[in-house]
């Protein structure tokens, strides 16, 4: 399982992969999702934006992984690439996952010493990231 | 002239506005001035300011009685006064047997809820020196010269944020002048 937050721009703000053989893969996987996610943003257009629009759904299944995406206002990407073999995992569970990954960032943005558009090297994040994929794997 | 005591608190403001406000004003601070013990100067020169203008709005607004020691200074300043504006109360407690040195502990910090831990490059950064120098101005203004520093820090991993003050002329010489 992965998860990656990346920029308005589209570069990467923070990566985790567990387990970290195959990064690579996953990392290329999650890149290619980008493009699902700026589709899907371009083609919601004058669409009213709610909690609900911010959570984007299954991106796209392939035969090993699912792709689940999340835009948030300020067209943060959260990205999370899921074995397909873990069938247990609901789209509730997923929503909730993003919410918690939401609600980090915001707290990481207040962080007065923070400039958007650096890496996140924030102790909480980590540990709140970890235990979500504890809860996956 | 003093408020009346009962005046309803109309003007709340955002909790987070300010601590957003008071974290931009550090952030800019350690921009400008390179060394940590600039930014700290500076940081409790801006909160003497405050102080000795705070110092009326408190007594005005609490009508407190005069105090006759210094440890009814040091309780009343974490019991009434911090209570009033940052709402919470640290405890008090006296380091020293001449009475006259406190310690403030604060379990919980309001200025530093969004801040997790100091930059690396600012290891020595007391990034709530304001308050230092607001009690430090404010006890000027009633005549007691003291000097507050932080004992503690929970943002340079100690266990409580401790404020330490020490009181540095007995306010009954002014009778004793020669």
């Amino acid at each position: 399982v992965s998860i990656i937050c990346s920029s308005p721009q589209n570069y990467p703000l923070y990566i985790r992969s567990v387990p970290t053989e195959n990064e690579l893969k996953f990392h290329y996987t999650v890149h290619t999702s980008l493009d699902v996610v700026d589709e899907k943003i371009s083609a919601m257009g004058k669409a009213l934006v709610d909690q609900r629009e911010l959570y984007l759904g299954l991106l796209y299944p392939t035969e090993d992984y699912k792709v689940y995406g999340y835009v948030t206002n300020s067209k943060v990407k959260f990205v999370m690439v899921v074995d397909s073999s873990n069938t247990a995992l609901r789209d509730n569970e997923i929503r909730s996952m993003f919410r918690k990954l939401h609600n980090s960032y915001t707290d990481i943005m207040c962080n007065p010493f923070y400039n958007p558009g650096d890496r996140i090297h924030s102790r909480a994040f980590d540990t709140m990231v970890n235990s979500m994929m504890m809860q996956v794997c | 002239m003093s408020r009346p005591p009962g005046r309803k608190e109309t003007h709340k403001i955002s909790r987070e506005l300010f601590v957003l406000t008071y974290g931009a004003l550090v952030a800019q601070l350690c921009k400008d001035y390179e060394k940590d013990e600039d930014v700290n100067t500076c940081l409790d020169r801006m909160g003497y300011g405050i102080g000795i203008r705070l110092i009326d709005d408190f007594l005005a607004r609490s009508a407190v009685k005069r105090c006759r020691s210094y440890s009814e200074t040091a309780d009343m300043i974490a019991q009434v006064a911090f209570k009033m504006y940052l709402g919470v109360t640290p405890t008090v407690s006296c380091n020293s047997a001449a009475g006259n040195e406190f310690s403030l502990i604060l379990d919980k910090n309001p200025l530093v809820e969004f801040v997790e831990e100091l930059p690396a490059e600012r290891a020595s950064l007391c990034y709530c020196n304001l308050l230092c120098g607001v009690i430090r101005g404010a006890l000027e203004m009633v005549r007691l010269a003291a000097e507050v520093t932080f004992l503690q820090d929970k943002l340079k991993g100690d266990a409580v944020t401790e404020i330490g003050i020490t009181f540095l002329r007995k306010a009954e010489d002014r009778k004793h002048k020669r």
